[in-house]
């Protein structure tokens, strides 16, 4: 168990390390001198190569970015070139609302998913499980953004039920918080939904063929009963990590969920920076991501580990 | 996935797979091949320009000389959906070669020889699958230029755990087969071996793969160019027509939804024949 975690937390840190190697030699190798920027025009040669030094610019790379993870992990993640706020400041105001729109979204497709597979799974046989496999085929191939714009035409344009973007803190109003996400959220799930209907189906097939199974059967136990209290759990185990795994879809799609309904989040914070060449925020929004993205691994594993037995023998 | 390997025999030729293919999935075929005749004769089937503007033609619905209707700039929507088609193509191109070859040459690798490698390349590839394409892509978009090519080198680097993954699994079911214990017992080097034995054997599996990582290479590049991270204006591509049609929800919405029902064809017609290959394999291509 111990040895178990250890690796999982040693795999999370090379993680971390790669990618924010990454995100900081993509600003380092970046046209431009800092330094200038940051002086406008006040530049002159000598203040320029004063505050290069100042910056550690002078230094190679290698110490560079050892004082860059210093200063990341103190917090300071410098100026945006664009607004020249605080990076810091500009993620703490886009994380809540992405944070908000995945984890509805995530428990939604889960919610949703989950039965769907067991009882698809359960009905394997019947005449109408093949269509429904295609149907999920058929989910899996139509791009979640193209969704969002089919319902913004339906519920918006032609219904005039819900707003087509934008986005209501619920700080100031729980209601039109809800309101501003019903079709974000339902783009989102929709797009996590067929995968996940597809792995919970495939892996509680090879669960109802374990010997458990037939002999739960053969006692006589309900169908029902044996679905709920055999297979469901032994599914879910291996859902989770299946979860893990789609953790960056998710993210993925939430980027493109922000930009359609003009959600102020971490997406679309990143996609304007990458646009605009606003290598700090760029690099600030890729560090959270994949912090976020290590992090939440991280906590499966535990939970993998908590409600499995076998794993935690190991 | 596991029993491809064994139940394809050393040499085989795909004498029946078309046929096969027919049979069991015509839509796929169908679909498939309207995309391929699309990407490789757009530019001659064509009806008009696909990038001259005609403003006073803007967002017409089908009509007999624009057959899909116009883009807001009064462009032939079905010619710019032609050019998408080829696009899509050589988005699909970028991410095969990318993911196949360098995902391929790791899983053969570590697979058949096995030892610290293997460690080193499954640890590396578990830790790199599911990672989000979407920041890989910010960062080579943020360094480079927005491009396709940036675009799809970003989810072609994302294709590599996947082509590793199955490589791998076939080439460690296949180390110790008679064949290729023949093979070392004639004195062939194990990279030899790799090359020559048990490469060949696995170009089933990994067409599956293939088609199925084609099919999110087109979802990709529709998501970027959608974002503006790839194909720039005035290319057309089915992203960024989409990202045209947006604006438009409200007065043309037929524009985004032929756009979004060819895309969804691409894609639907490209796993449809990842399924039926992986049938055809499964079932010794009978």
């Amino acid at each position: 168990m111990i040895r178990y975690l250890l690796g999982r937390v040693v795999g999370g840190l090379i993680t971390l390390f790669c990618v924010t190697g990454l995100a900081f030699f993509a600003t380092a190798l970046a046209p431009g001198n800092p330094a200038a920027v940051l002086l406008g025009n006040m530049a002159t040669p000598e203040r320029i190569e004063a505050i290069t030094r100042q910056l550690g610019l002078d230094q190679p790379l290698p110490i560079r970015y050892g004082i860059w993870l210093r200063e990341t992990l103190l917090g300071n993640l410098g100026t945006s070139n664009v607004s020249f706020k605080p990076v810091a400041d500009l993620l703490a105001a886009a994380a809540f609302p992405t944070i908000q729109l995945a984890l509805t979204s995530l428990i939604v497709a889960v919610v949703i998913a989950i039965p769907l597979g067991l009882v698809l799974a359960q009905n394997r046989n019947r005449w109408w499980s093949r269509p429904a496999s295609s149907l999920i085929t058929i989910g899996i191939s139509v791009p979640g953004f193209w969704v969002g714009l089919m319902l913004i035409v339906l519920f918006s344009v032609t219904l005039r039920l819900l707003p087509s973007a934008g986005y209501v803190p619920p700080t100031k109003d729980v209601l039109g918080n809800i309101r501003s996400l019903v079709l974000p959220v339902t783009t989102l799930a929709i797009y996590l939904i067929p995968s996940l209907v597809r792995f919970v189906r495939v892996t509680a097939i090879s669960v109802l063929r374990e010997d458990y199974v037939d002999t739960a059967r053969a006692k006589g136990t309900a169908p029902a009963a044996i679905l709920l209290r055999h297979v469901a759990p032994n599914t879910l185990v291996t859902t989770i990590t299946y979860i893990g795994l789609q953790l960056g879809v998710l993210i993925s799609g939430a980027v493109v969920v922000e930009l359609i309904f003009s959600i102020p989040g971490l997406g679309r914070l990143g996609l304007n920076a990458v646009l605009n060449r606003d290598y700090p925020v760029v690099q600030g929004v890729v560090l959270m991501a994949a912090t976020g993205y290590v992090a939440v691994n991280l906590l499966i594993d535990l939970t993998y580990a908590l409600i499995d037995p076998r794993v935690r023998a190991r | 996935m596991s029993d491809l390997a064994t139940t394809t025999p050393p040499v085989r030729r795909s004498s029946g797979l078309l046929g096969f293919l027919i049979r069991r999935s015509p839509l796929a075929v169908l679909l498939v091949g309207i995309f391929l005749v699309a990407a490789i004769f757009g530019p001659w089937l064509a009806p008009h320009s696909m990038t001259d503007t005609n403003l006073s033609a803007a967002l017409q619905g089908p009509s007999s000389t624009y057959w899909l209707g116009t883009d807001p700039l009064g462009r032939d929507v079905l010619s710019r959906l032609l050019g998408s088609a080829q696009v899509a193509a050589q988005a699909f191109l970028i991410v095969v070669l990318i993911g196949g070859v360098f995902g391929t040459a790791l899983g053969l690798l570590a697979g058949g020889l096995g030892g610290l490698l293997d460690l080193v390349v499954s640890r590396v590839v578990e830790v790199l699958q599911g990672f989000p394409t979407i920041l890989v892509a910010i960062v080579i978009v943020a360094l480079f230029d927005p491009s396709l090519t940036n675009a799809m080198i970003a989810v072609g680097l994302a294709a590599i755990p996947d082509f590793a993954r199955v490589s791998r699994s076939v080439a460690i079911q296949l180390r110790d087969r008679e064949f290729i214990q023949a093979a070392r017992g004639l004195g062939a080097g194990e990279i030899r071996i790799l090359w020559s034995e048990v490469l060949p054997n696995m170009i089933g599996p990994l067409i599956v793969i293939a088609s199925f990582d084609g099919a999110q290479a087109v979802l990709w590049e529709a998501s970027l160019s959608f974002l503006g991270m790839g194909v720039q204006p005035p290319a057309p591509s089915f992203g960024s027509m989409l990202r045209e049609a947006q604006g438009y929800l409200a007065i043309q919405p037929v524009f985004a939804i032929i756009v979004g029902v060819a895309v969804s064809g691409v894609i639907l017609g490209l796993n449809l024949l990842g399924d039926a290959i992986s049938d055809y394999l499964d079932r010794g291509g009978k």
